[in-house]
């Protein structure tokens, strides 16, 4: 069925983990100019919030954006589902073939509009449409595109002294903020294994991940948690000498040479530092080897380069890789230069391109992929140097990739997503309350960061402003927002794994010990009644269903109502407060649309004051430096009023049928919101 | 032993700066199985002379190189040409094993 469109072309314009509260702050300090002026063009509630589907996670509030559906009928509960042969082992879910709603892009594509589904966590790989006017980039992970599959390499800091005698190599070094990167002064704390776990990435968005392997993780305290590993910066160490030039074919006057190390040690590259007419070094010329007379390229103090393209050895396999540079610290007597190379993206990976001439030609008129630094955390110079301004120069890339598209392709819908401010926000958002756990931080520094990636952020809302002027409109949406935490979360409703301690301690979870009496990694399956596991999910370990189940189906119901009275018992150690919010048995959670099989026999969110960055608590929840877990909602252009505030709430499921209404289409199949059809400047 | 042993130094030296195609052994001095690859090498060494380098590490005394290679037990035998990385065999490899890499890396 078609209805008469409102606007011929639609942006919808993503951004993970943007909190309206948080920016209505930097809006009433004038910081965010862009989208002032969107909000001015268009419509929004007075505090720009969307009522946020739960759990508050990506893949299924991405999903409910796409389809217009709730978590417990879209079917995409977490980032994981269960694995169907154990209670505490997760499968990969980021796959649009698991989603059982319709997405609103394969209606846009299939009435004839040309659609444009770029890096959408939720559903949107592999594309699920025949539709030739259906194309799709990436969407298999929340990092940036290709972050899942192309990875080559690891991101490395080289520093080189004249003090320093021989090149040495330490492979991901997880070392304290503050403490240099010397090896020889972190040797006791290098734990050089014989299996270096490096594939992280891989295991949870790669290929083996998306062939459905089991991942089985453990949360067991604090260590175990996301901030506390997202916090602790790893990244390859390369000490070299710093000295006199020699051996080189054409080193110009005055050079020092130093050794670059990458591929896991096995590939190097001379590099000299250069004086400028004043005499002081102020670049970084990098060489294939000495005799080259050209260097590959020349660095200069204060810039982030990227789409460098080196050889890169991984596996025995030698491919070229895309990597970014800058100079930390270059001393200009030439006593010490400090270089960050980034990790090395494969270019020559198009697999999840559709059509993969996509890729080519973004290549081409664009550039190169440029790589995210995942480095920051404690270590607030590397924040500010690499892993901020990284992000700055991926947003530029995305947003011309996007306008290049755009303007050359024909599209008419586009669904995009980027993931700024949640990938700082997991690593380092808590860091803006200074906790007993982390008083080695400052927060007002890490506050500044938050306030930096909202910037940066402004600059890519931006990018598209022009938009408006040229017949598009634009839905400015979010997934979810991030709080700064006010307290340490308890080891409940991290949606990483398994979480044992709180389900532990009251008896329902029982781990294996060894012989020494050390709790192992591994459920004893013959005294567990239930587990928690993902973001807010219990099961009942149920005979007849689970494989090692234990629990008599008759005794079901009145084992929930123990766990759930428990639960509302149960006191976080730290304060001596209530950690749970809401417990629901399964029936109960189609309230909040988290039912079904996929959601636990018992559902629960862990309390406002108590929760994490996003994932565990309601979407209405608040944290510290006026943060919330709420996504944001303004909408601009044809077919939207302008100027307009609304009282409606604004839910996460109400998106896609309002692209539907603005497109004139059909609405999604499963669909269970509605077109906010008091921001519309004609009843429909 | 005929084959030149190399430290940090000079492997940067040798194997990256004057860029020959070579090998090198990171071997230990008490490794029952480096003690029957290690001769194989050194008659191996001289058809080659000019041609193919044969080097030595010794991986207790130069235990930086073998961290940065991220080797995994010795011996193994790490090839090298331009003063790039050309792949590795490892174990109780034979002759032809080592030929057919040598021919493979200088043929590449």
């Amino acid at each position: 069925m078609m209805r008469k469109p409102l606007t011929n072309k639609v942006l919808v314009l993503g951004v993970d983990g943007m909190d309206p509260r948080i920016s209505r702050k930097y809006l009433a300090e004038g910081k965010m100019p862009n989208l002032q002026k969107l909000i001015n063009r268009g419509a929004a509630r007075e505090d720009l919030r969307l009522l946020g589907a739960i759990p508050t996670i990506t893949p299924p509030c991405w999903t409910t954006l796409a389809t217009g559906a709730y978590p417990g009928t879209h079917g995409i509960t977490c980032y994981w589902r269960q694995s169907p042969e154990s209670l505490d082992a997760v499968v990969y879910n980021m796959d649009s073939r698991n989603c059982t709603a319709e997405q609103v892009w394969n209606i846009t594509a299939e009435a004839g509009i040309k659609t444009l589904v770029w890096h959408w966590p939720g559903s949107s790989w592999p594309p699920t449409s025949q539709s030739p006017n259906l194309n799709v980039v990436d969407g298999t992970q929340p990092g940036s595109v290709n972050m899942g599959i192309a990875q080559l390499d690891w991101e490395k800091i080289i520093v080189a002294t004249p003090d320093i005698k021989e090149v040495r190599y330490a492979p991901r070094v997880e070392k304290p903020a503050g403490v240099g990167c010397i090896i020889t002064d972190l040797e006791d704390t290098l734990d050089i294994k014989d299996e270096v776990d490096d594939e992280m990435m891989e295991l949870w968005w790669g290929d083996k991940a998306r062939q459905g392997g089991e991942i089985r993780t453990y949360v067991m305290d604090d260590e175990d948690t996301e901030v506390v590993i997202g916090s602790k910066v790893a990244y390859d160490i390369v000490n070299s000498p710093l000295r006199e030039a020699t051996g080189w074919a054409n080193a110009p006057e005055g050079a020092k040479e130093f050794t670059i190390l990458t591929s896991g040690g096995v590939m190097r590259r001379p590099a000299l530092i250069l004086k400028n007419e004043a005499g002081e070094y102020d670049r970084v010329a990098i060489y294939k080897n000495k005799k080259e007379t050209e260097p590959m390229l020349v660095l200069k103090k204060g810039e982030m380069v990227t789409g460098i393209i080196d050889d890169v050895i991984k596996n025995e396999v030698t491919k070229k890789g895309c990597r970014s540079m800058k100079i930390l610290e270059l001393d200009p007597a030439g006593n010490i230069v400090r270089l960050w190379i980034s990790n090395a993206l494969d270019i020559s990976n198009d697999q999840l391109w559709h059509p993969k001439e996509l890729y080519k030609e973004i290549v081409e008129n664009v550039g190169h992929v440029p790589p995210v630094s995942l480095i920051g955390g404690e270590d607030d110079e590397l924040v500010r140097e690499i892993f901020e301004p990284s992000w700055a120069l991926y947003n530029k890339w995305q947003a011309d990739c996007m306008n290049y598209l755009i303007k050359t392709k024909g599209y008419r819908a586009v669904f995009s997503h980027l993931h700024n401010i949640d990938c700082a926000g997991h690593q380092l958002w808590h860091l803006a309350k200074t906790l007993p756990e982390w008083s080695h931080t400052d927060e007002k520094t890490y506050q500044g960061f938050i306030e930096k990636f909202y910037l940066q952020t402004d600059d890519y809302i931006g990018e598209f402003l022009h938009l408006l002027d040229e017949g598009w409109t634009i839905l400015l949406v979010s997934d979810h927002g991030l709080i700064v935490g006010e307290n340490v979360p308890p080891i409940l409703g991290e949606y990483g794994g398994l979480n044992t301690k709180v389900m532990e301690e009251l008896g329902y979870t029982v781990l294996k010990k060894d012989e020494n009496g050390n709790t192992l990694r591994e459920v004893d399956w013959e005294k567990t009644r239930a587990v928690q596991i993902r973001s807010n999910y219990i099961y009942i370990n149920l005979k007849g269903r689970d494989k090692y189940g234990i629990v008599d189906p008759k005794d079901k119901y009145e084992l929930e109502e123990q766990i759930i009275n428990d639960l509302y018992n149960y006191r976080d150690h730290r304060t001596g407060r209530r950690v749970v919010g809401i417990c629901l048995r399964n029936k109960d959670a189609m309230l909040l649309g988290t039912h079904g099989p996929e959601c636990g026999d018992i559902f629960f969110t862990i309390e406002e004051g108590h929760n994490r960055l996003h994932g565990d608590s309601l979407s209405t929840s608040e944290g510290y430096f006026d943060t919330s877990v709420s996504p944001i909602f303004v909408a601009a252009g044809p077919g939207i009023k302008e100027g307009f505030v609304t009282d409606r709430i604004i839910r996460q499921v109400d998106v896609a049928p309002t692209v539907s209404a603005l497109l004139g289409i059909r609405y999604p199949a499963q669909c269970e919101g509605a077109p906010v059809y008091q921001i519309l400047t004609e009843d429909i | 032993m005929s084959l030149q042993q190399l430290d940090t130094n000079l492997f940067e030296e040798i194997i990256y700066d004057n860029a020959e195609p070579c090998l090198v052994i990171f071997s230990r001095k008490n490794c029952h199985v480096c003690k029957e690859v290690l001769p194989m090498l050194e008659e191996l060494k001289p058809r080659y002379e000019g041609k193919f380098g044969f080097y030595y590490v010794d991986v207790e005394e130069s235990k930086n190189l073998f961290e940065r290679f991220s080797l995994k037990g010795v011996p193994q035998i790490l090839f090298f040409n331009h003063g790039m990385y050309k792949g590795k065999v490892a174990g109780k490899v034979d002759e032809d094993q080592v030929e057919e890499k040598i021919a493979e890396v200088l043929g590449a």
